[in-house]
């Protein structure tokens, strides 16, 4: 059953299409990874599944349409997402920042917090920072915290909604390697534990390796689905990502290759052996 | 056309189209309908070229340097009365410079010393004496001391060093700073234009005579124009064209305007955006200071406000052209005084609304008002989009913890003092009580939430007129009146609120400013409400006990009459703002507090995470509100009365930077903003103790507000709390502000 599935999703600014006819599912429990070079419109879907950017076509969410609600709405019904620069609540620590996303403001409870302060439990939210390795920066300000730190606040913050659809934009961007994997390693886990994940990274070898299936766009317009088998050996996608003139300089940050190394440091390879 | 198609037409970049449009419908209409309207509608001429030069000066003010800038309106004013000392008198008026000798004057004073006098900084440069001729009839007529044209080129030489010295000391520090900084230096430099020349000028107008011909120009239709209105529309017309060529085919123009893009586009055509920023406030500052010499005539007179004001309709203007388009502001600064002129005819008529019998006042002036909610709420989006970086930084919201029994002591102690010291500080301590209440309300609303409000004072003035007007005249009992003006307070905020959910950041300044404006004419202005006289208030009592701080009061211990003001009423003002306080720490501290914060910090973050942003916004519009109305409440019974002048646009925006001052995102920076506001606890140490003017109080929030803009975005408070922090922890502070020396108290600066 698809938590979330969009159909014909279109977002045009000023004219030009960023996201052209856009089909895509994310099935319960699955990790799904959109990929594509930049300017695809990668960032641009998660912003207008999660009603930051006005589109075109349906965006059906746990067998209702969204599409006509706010963004607050969207968060509100268990469309979670993070962003590519982290967007923490800088004036706030980190387990404020976690409060924020999981607590609901009413008139009622405002009025008495005038008087007396409710004390808001926040044990389940200390275990999403243990279970994220900020068990000790609960109290710090995100100013404070390295990029990686940053990052994986966002993800917590996040979770600390409760999502049952979780859109991640780009989390590695910026982490090193052992970051990275780490991080692939605790999305894998967070999927087996019954999130369904949509997941945009440039890190192929982390889409690739921890993904069930994947799209990859380009220039708006889906040029390939499939498995993560599938999607490496599609020589669209090779051609997207490489382009002509860069057939001989694959080292650099886009470096998808046909030979990714499949599961680096022990990361459980469930990439293509899941049936879409 | 069925709506979705007549949507998709009217785009946010038709609207000047369309305003103009309309504008253009109306006047043609009323121009054919009959001759006295046309003649109305053409006496607006000269008022439009004054709003179109403003209007223009902000434009080139934004283009070259980002800032909106609040004083153009004074600048314009500024001039005006540096050519009127100079024909007149003969003498440049120089602005108030601190004597460093002064406290030392203040301070031999207390110890009991004779008062001596030591050398003092001129006030006026003297470059020509006036000459007295006699005239007709044996009366003496004074000659003016300088000729046209020299008073006008030294006028514009100050102006042009003034325009330097803008750029240099305030806005070239702030070139990287926070909007909010921006406007805050832009208001602290209205403030001090203003404090300056009531200081040297008093507040009352000065008549002025003309400077450009004024021979009646005859049209068709038995209309006529004075010829200096002409000369003015020409003069701006021409003023424009100029400035559109300058832009459109100089490599100057093109550097500014890439430069207002990006300043890196600037530094590719061999300009650098500092020398542009400077060499745009010159020409903003000489622009809006020549027609504010030049149409000053138009009314035969010159004073503080007038000019000042103008910068409403001249934002409107601005806001209409994109603060780009020179053409487009001239054309929606005319059109606007146009209008206002033939509104101000048509409040003649017959069918116009009336209270009380006479013309509804102030409606003309809420025509900018309308133009700007319109454009910016149509313009605006409930959530800024990706890519704009509308950020405003603002100091850091401590937590408070252990503020109940600090609270608890600061008021008892409070309390004592009010029986204990003599009438003129028990006056100063209720003064800054009141003081308190109006800043707590800019904490939730500015500090907490980030939204600037140039309109808190005009909302407590609603309170207090609702007090007077509505309850007092109802025999409605003393808690309840109150209350009933608070809540009248928040129905007005939120109206002015509601459409302001769509405009952040300094257009947000720039609606609640141009509401404050409205209210101020249409309701306070309004002889139903007041007039100018204002309206009296009846002092509280409960169960009998009258508290007011004119009611006679016994002394509780040894009995006797004790001396007016009552310390009740003071034991009152303390009670409300122990409950306030607290209320505004507990907001903090919980939900809706961090709800406030994730709205400031990230609107866009804040809606991912389930935070409603519109929700979160209006609420922090009522309670603002709410607590504003309290202050007018409260300023209510402590005059006795309200009146216009107390409350209003200019009186909201001396708050803000009271506020700011304080320290504009903590309770505690509302406690220092109290005690600094004008007649409070500092004012009469000044004038008690050191002997400086209680006039001066005013010029010295002006300037402090612009260094704390520059310096200091924590407020005093914050600037205690990092030296407290400092000498505890030996560490350095954890806020946002990344620079890492601690910025002095301002009382040390001033």
């Amino acid at each position: 059953m698809a938590m979330l599935s969009i159909s014909g999703l279109s977002v045009s600014f000023g004219g030009k299409r960023a996201v052209d006819d856009f089909n895509l599912e994310v099935g319960a429990g699955s990790l799904v990874g959109l990929i594509g070079p930049n300017g695809a419109g990668k960032t641009t879907t998660i912003d207008a599944i999660t009603g930051f950017v006005p589109s075109q076509g349906a965006v059906d969410f746990d067998g209702t349409d969204i599409s006509g609600l706010s963004s607050t709405m969207r968060a509100r019904a268990g469309l979670g997402r993070t962003w590519q620069s982290s967007e923490l609540f800088d004036d706030l620590t980190v387990m404020e920042n976690l409060q924020v996303a999981s607590e609901r403001v009413d008139v009622r409870g405002f009025l008495r917090d005038l008087f007396r302060p409710r004390n808001d439990d926040v044990s389940e939210l200390t275990k999403i920072l243990d279970s994220l390795d900020l068990a000790g920066s609960a109290d710090a300000l995100p100013t404070d915290l390295s990029h990686g730190q940053r990052k994986l606040v966002g993800v917590a913050r996040a979770l600390a909604a409760q999502p049952k659809v979780l859109c991640m934009d780009e989390p590695a961007a910026g982490l090193d390697t052992v970051e990275s994997q780490a991080l692939g390693r605790r999305i894998r886990s967070l999927v087996d534990g019954g999130l369904s994940v949509l997941l945009i990274d440039h890190d192929m070898g982390l889409v690739l390796t921890i993904c069930d299936y994947l799209y990859v766009l380009d220039f708006g317009q889906l040029i390939a689905e499939g498995t993560p088998a599938q999607i490496r050996a599609d020589s669209k996608v090779i051609t997207a990502y490489l382009g002509e003139r860069h057939s001989d300089d694959h080292g650099d940050e886009h470096g998808v290759d046909t030979a990714v190394p499949a599961a680096p440091g022990g990361t459980p390879a469930v990439g293509g052996t899941t049936d879409g | 056309m069925n709506a979705s198609s007549l949507r998709s037409w009217f785009t946010p970049k038709r609207i000047p189209a369309v305003v103009a449009g309309i504008l253009g419908v109306v006047v043609i209409g009323v121009i054919l309908a009959n001759s006295d309207q046309t003649q109305a509608i053409v006496l607006g001429l000269g008022g439009g070229a004054l709003i179109a030069a403003i209007a223009l000066s902000i434009t080139l003010n934004y283009q070259g340097s980002g800032v909106v800038n609040f004083a153009a309106g004074a600048i314009a004013m500024y001039g005006g009365y540096v050519y009127y000392g100079l024909r007149v008198n003969g003498q440049l008026f120089l602005p108030p410079i601190p004597n460093p000798l002064a406290p030392i004057e203040g301070i031999a004073h207390l110890a009991g010393a004779a008062s001596f006098s030591l050398p003092h900084i001129p006030v006026f440069i003297t470059l020509a004496h006036p000459s007295q001729g006699t005239a007709a009839f044996g009366t003496f007529i004074q000659q003016p001391a300088m000729p046209v044209w020299a008073a006008l080129l030294i006028s514009v030489m100050v102006l042009a060093v003034m325009g330097l010295a803008f750029h240099f000391l305030i806005f070239r520090p702030l070139r990287r700073a926070p909007v909010l900084a921006k406007v805050v230096a832009s208001v602290g430099l209205f403030i001090v234009m203003q404090a300056v020349i009531v200081l040297r000028f008093t507040s009352s107008a000065k008549s002025v005579e003309p400077i450009l011909p004024t021979k009646p120009i005859r049209m068709p239709r038995g209309v006529s124009l004075p010829s200096d209105q002409m000369y003015l529309v020409l003069i701006v017309i021409a003023v424009t064209i100029g400035l559109w060529a300058l832009f459109r085919f100089t490599r100057f123009g093109l550097a500014t305007r890439a430069a207002s893009e990006n300043e890196k586009g600037a530094l590719v055509l061999g300009y650098s955006p500092d020398f542009l920023a400077g060499v745009n406030w010159v020409a903003s500052t000489v622009l809006a200071g020549c027609f504010g010499i030049l149409a000053a005539p138009i009314n035969q007179s010159i004073d503080p406000i007038t000019i000042t004001l103008l910068i409403v309709p001249a934002l409107a203007a601005a806001l209409l052209a994109r603060f780009s388009s020179f053409v487009v502001t001239l054309a929606a600064g005319l059109g606007i005084g146009m209008l206002t002129s033939w509104i101000q005819l048509v409040s003649n008529k017959s069918w116009f609304p009336k209270a009380n019998g006479s013309a509804i006042p102030g409606l003309a002036d809420a025509l900018p008002f309308v133009i700007i909610i319109v454009v910016l709420v149509l313009r605006g989006k409930s959530l800024p989009t990706r890519g704009s970086i509308e950020t405003i930084k603002l100091p850091f919201a401590p937590r408070s913890k252990g503020s109940f029994p600090t609270t608890m002591i600061l008021g008892i102690a409070t309390i004592g003092l009010l029986f204990l010291v003599t009438p003129n500080w028990r006056l100063a301590i209720v003064n800054s009580l009141v003081g308190m209440v109006i800043c707590l309300s800019l904490v939730v609303l500015t500090g907490y939430v980030g939204q600037i409000s140039l309109m808190q004072m005009a909302l407590a003035g609603i309170s207090g007129f609702t007090l007077s007007k509505v309850a007092d005249a109802h025999h409605i009992p003393f808690p309840i009146g109150p209350l009933l003006g608070a809540v009248v307070a928040v129905i007005v905020g939120l109206l002015a609120g509601v459409p302001a959910l769509r405009v952040r950041g300094v257009n947000l300044a720039v609606v609640t400013f141009a509401a404050a404006v409205t209210i101020e004419n249409l309701v306070f202005a309004n002889p139903a409400w007041s007039g100018l006289q204002g309206a009296s208030v009846r002092s509280p009592s409960l169960f009998g006990f009258r508290f007011g701080p004119n009611d006679a009061w016994t002394k509780p211990f040894g009995g006797g009459k004790g001396l007016l003001p009552n310390p009740w009423f003071g034991v009152f003002c303390v009670v409300v703002v122990m409950v306030l306080v607290l209320a505004v720490v507990n907001i903090r501290r919980s939900r809706i507090g961090r709800h406030m914060l994730a709205v400031r910090s990230n609107e866009r973050a804040a809606a991912a995470a389930g935070v409603s942003v519109s929700g979160t916004k209006v609420l922090a519009f009522g309670v603002a509100a709410f607590i504003a109305g309290i202050g007018g409440a409260l300023s209510g019974y402590r005059f006795g009365s309200v009146t216009a002048g107390y409350f209003g646009a200019i009186p909201s925006m001396i708050f803000l930077a009271y506020a700011y001052l304080g320290g504009i995102s903590s309770v505690s920076g509302a406690m220092v903003g109290g005690i600094i506001v004008a007649g409070g606890i500092l004012t009469t140490i000044f004038t008690n103790w050191l002997h400086i003017s209680e006039q001066y109080t005013l010029l010295l929030a002006g300037i402090g507000l612009i260094i704390m803009a520059i310096q200091n975005p924590k407020g005093v408070a914050g600037a205690i709390r990092d030296g407290v922090h400092l000498v505890q922890r030996r560490r350095a502070s954890t806020s946002d502000v990344s620079d890492s020396a601690i910025p002095e108290p301002v009382e040390a600066t001033v």
